[in-house]
């Protein structure tokens, strides 16, 4: 089932589509002229709230509902587009950049303008440093077709669009911790209430949108909402671009409607073709690091917020991750306990040491194969202890794979556990290799 | 002294944001782009110019992994070992890593070329076994395909490309032909934006039609891209 219009992969098959004039040629930057020419940035917020745009950030806000959280009259604003992109299994926002940066920089500049701030900020995880020149260069392009800058196209509107590198924390794509760390301080969260749109940056009013979220918006605001709302569902409207990963045949980035399901994307021969080898499919973890996981059975799953949340996860970042019978489930949520541990800002205490001892208990059951006989009980506890108790959804998220490992695959435990069990009664001791760490 | 032989960049970047604070993390790429790492005295340097109280920018350069305070090889190789890539290679390739290089995790090779570290995801997990050379990415890099990578990096750092992309730093070092390293100069990565307004876009060219259909051939444009 393809596209015949793709929105946020367009003219992708149109050869330098990255440069200013092929993109200007193929329509690009011409909602933007029009909107700051002839339409009130009111319009702009409607139609976008109107298409429906959900946040790809990994809640799927409705954008058009966020933007209009701001409080009258207070200026200035900000706009920050999200690019941290940090997430195992997320991919997808540093090649919408590569292949067509004016695309989002279109975008951020028409979000600027429809929430009325002059300043906007694309924060990218100092790990793409070649991405940051692309849009730095790309931002340039723009500038000197006087599309940015000072009195754009004579109507006196202003905008600056700047790049900001973060410097490799996971944390900074949580929204108040970028801000802290676009202010040049450390990344941990801050409290909530007052939010972003409230207080942000710098205390002021600020809008933050991830960069799928905003490649959008100039093709709600180029062919309009019944165009765009004719993707996808009722309650998810337009495309979504997935990350593909894991052990299927052909990873990558596939831009389909929401709601298509699960089976398509691994299995189409368009797609992810299959599994590697035939083996069979064991763990698909459908959103990112931080969502519950489904197995094979929820193949017939609909790929749309509703359609996940349904059976149990959640979309989230639209990242899937198909894991094949090769692995083993508490090694699986070791490693990715593991990355939740690494990143953890140290802010609040539950997640601090709940992640710590999940990863130490996890090392030793997992790599180790020492398993101690109440091992189950004390992984059950030590996430119980976290969930609902985490300052930030960091904490909240590493609860998700030990819960899920423990819940669908308790018997790989046991086994580890036995196996331990009748080790040690072989040799006589219940010998735990002491870790010093 | 990164104010006087970085004057214009720092001005620019200072006023790219209403708190001068702000310009912690890029300048701190800058120091780190001149020095080579982060020393005591580069931190302070950075604090300085900002004049900010020191303890802020220390607290920044431990709390971000991308900010080396101790003195690094000249090309940082960072193995993504995390779900999925470990279990499509990534273990491998860091032993492939550590027995080329006749080195430990987290150690720098006795020639000062490189040093070796496990990071979390990379965004590029499509192309496992992935690794950044300096935040240079390098995919699909199986073991059988390390020792033409190193080759090639040795080489590299030997051509001391120049190269205007903070945090890379390895381009600035060029072996002498007595085999010592040296610092070569470059260009200041960050230059003000003021620019000449030119007309409209020129006229469009007639738009070839596409090379390839769309559909299925999409994946090749993703194999095709430099990604
Ligand atoms: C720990 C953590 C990490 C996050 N990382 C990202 C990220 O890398 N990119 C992103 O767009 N949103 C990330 N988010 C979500 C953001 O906080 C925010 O909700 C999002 O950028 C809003 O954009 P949207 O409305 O377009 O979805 C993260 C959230 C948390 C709790
Ligand atoms: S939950 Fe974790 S990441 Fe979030 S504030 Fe607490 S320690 Fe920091
Ligand atoms: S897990 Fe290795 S790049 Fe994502």
């Amino acid at each position: 089932m393809g596209l015949s219009d793709y929105i946020i992969m367009r003219e992708l098959n149109f050869p330098d589509i990255n440069r200013f004039e092929r993109y200007c040629q193929v329509g690009g930057w011409e909602a933007y002229r029009t909107a700051v020419k002839e339409q009130t940035p009111a319009t702009i917020v409607q139609m976008v709230k109107e298409a429906g745009l959900r946040g790809r950030g990994g809640a799927g806000f409705p954008t058009g509902i966020k933007w209009s959280f701001l409080p009258k009259d207070v200026f200035p604003r900000y706009l920050l587009c999200n690019c941290d992109e940090s997430e195992p299994g997320t991919f997808n926002n540093h090649q919408i950049i590569d292949r067509n940066p004016h695309q989002l920089i279109e975008g951020v500049a028409l979000s600027a303008y429809a929430i009325e701030c002059h300043t906007a900020y694309i924060y990218m995880r100092g790990e793409f440093a070649a991405a940051a020149l692309t849009l730095e260069q790309a931002i340039d392009e723009a500038y000197r077709a006087g599309l940015l800058g000072k009195n754009i196209l004579g109507t006196g509107y202003d905008l600056d669009i700047y790049v900001h590198r973060g410097a490799g924390a996971y944390i900074c794509g949580e929204e108040t911790a970028l801000m802290e760390s676009l202010e040049g301080k450390i990344g941990q969260p801050r409290l909530k209430p007052p939010f972003p749109a409230v207080a942000g940056l710098y205390g002021k009013p600020t809008i933050i949108n991830n960069v799928e979220t905003l490649a959008n918006v100039p093709r709600i605001v180029e062919k309009g909402v019944a165009w765009y709302r004719s993707h996808g569902t009722e309650k998810s409207p337009g495309t979504k671009c997935f990350s593909l990963s894991g052990h299927v045949n052909r990873p990558g980035n596939y831009e389909l409607p929401f709601g298509v399901p699960l089976r398509d994307l691994i299995e189409s021969p368009e797609y992810g073709g299959g599994m590697k080898g035939g083996r069979p499919v064991k763990i698909i973890i459908p959103g990112g690091a931080s969502a519950p996981w489904l197995t094979a059975k929820h193949l017939d799953v609909p790929l749309d917020y509703e359609g996940v949340a349904a059976a149990g996860s959640m979309l989230g970042s639209g990242a899937v991750i198909v894991l094949n019978d090769t692995v083993k489930a508490p090694h699986v949520a070791y490693k990715m306990d593991e990355f939740f541990k690494h990143e953890s800002c140290g802010k609040c205490t539950p997640c601090r040491e709940g992640t710590h001892w999940l990863v130490k208990v996890l090392h030793r059951l997992a790599e180790e194969g020492h398993a101690e006989p109440d091992d189950i009980p004390t992984l059950h506890g030590i996430y119980r202890q976290m969930a609902g108790n985490c300052f930030c959804l960091l904490g909240e998220s590493a609860v998700m794979p030990i819960k899920s490992a423990l819940e669908l695959f308790p018997e790989e435990f046991e086994a580890i556990i036995k196996a331990s069990n009748e080790r040690h009664q072989r040799n006589g001791a219940h010998a735990i290799p002491l870790r010093v760490s | 002294m990164l104010l006087e032989t970085h004057r214009e960049a720092i001005e620019t970047i200072v006023g790219r944001y209403a708190s001068p604070r702000s310009a912690v993390l890029p300048l701190l790429y800058l120091a780190q782009d001149v020095y080579g790492h982060l020393s005591n005295t580069a931190i302070r340097e950075v604090a300085a110019i900002l004049a900010l109280p020191e303890t802020a920018v220390f607290e920044v350069v431990g709390f971000y992994t991308l900010f080396y305070s101790r003195p690094v090889g000249t090309w940082m190789l960072q193995v993504c070992d995390d779900v999925p890539c470990c279990y499509l290679g990534a273990e491998e390739l860091i032993t492939a890593l550590k027995d080329s290089l006749q080195i430990k995790e987290e150690a720098t090779s006795t020639d000062g070329m490189f040093t070796l570290q496990r990071v979390k995801c990379l965004a590029a997990c499509d192309r496992a076994p992935v690794l950044q050379a300096n935040l240079d990415y390098v995919y699909d890099v199986t073991p059988d395909k390390v020792e033409a990578l190193l080759k090639d990096l040795r080489s590299r750092a030997a051509d001391a490309r120049r190269r205007g992309v903070s945090g890379r730093f390895a381009e600035d070092f060029a072996v002498t032909e007595q085999g010592a390293v040296e610092l070569v100069a470059r260009d200041a990565p960050y230059q003000s934006r003021q620019f000449e307004v030119q007309g409209p876009p020129p006229p469009p060219e007639p738009i070839p039609p596409p090379e390839v259909e769309s559909g299925q051939d999409r994946a090749e444009t993703r194999r095709a891209s430099p990604l």
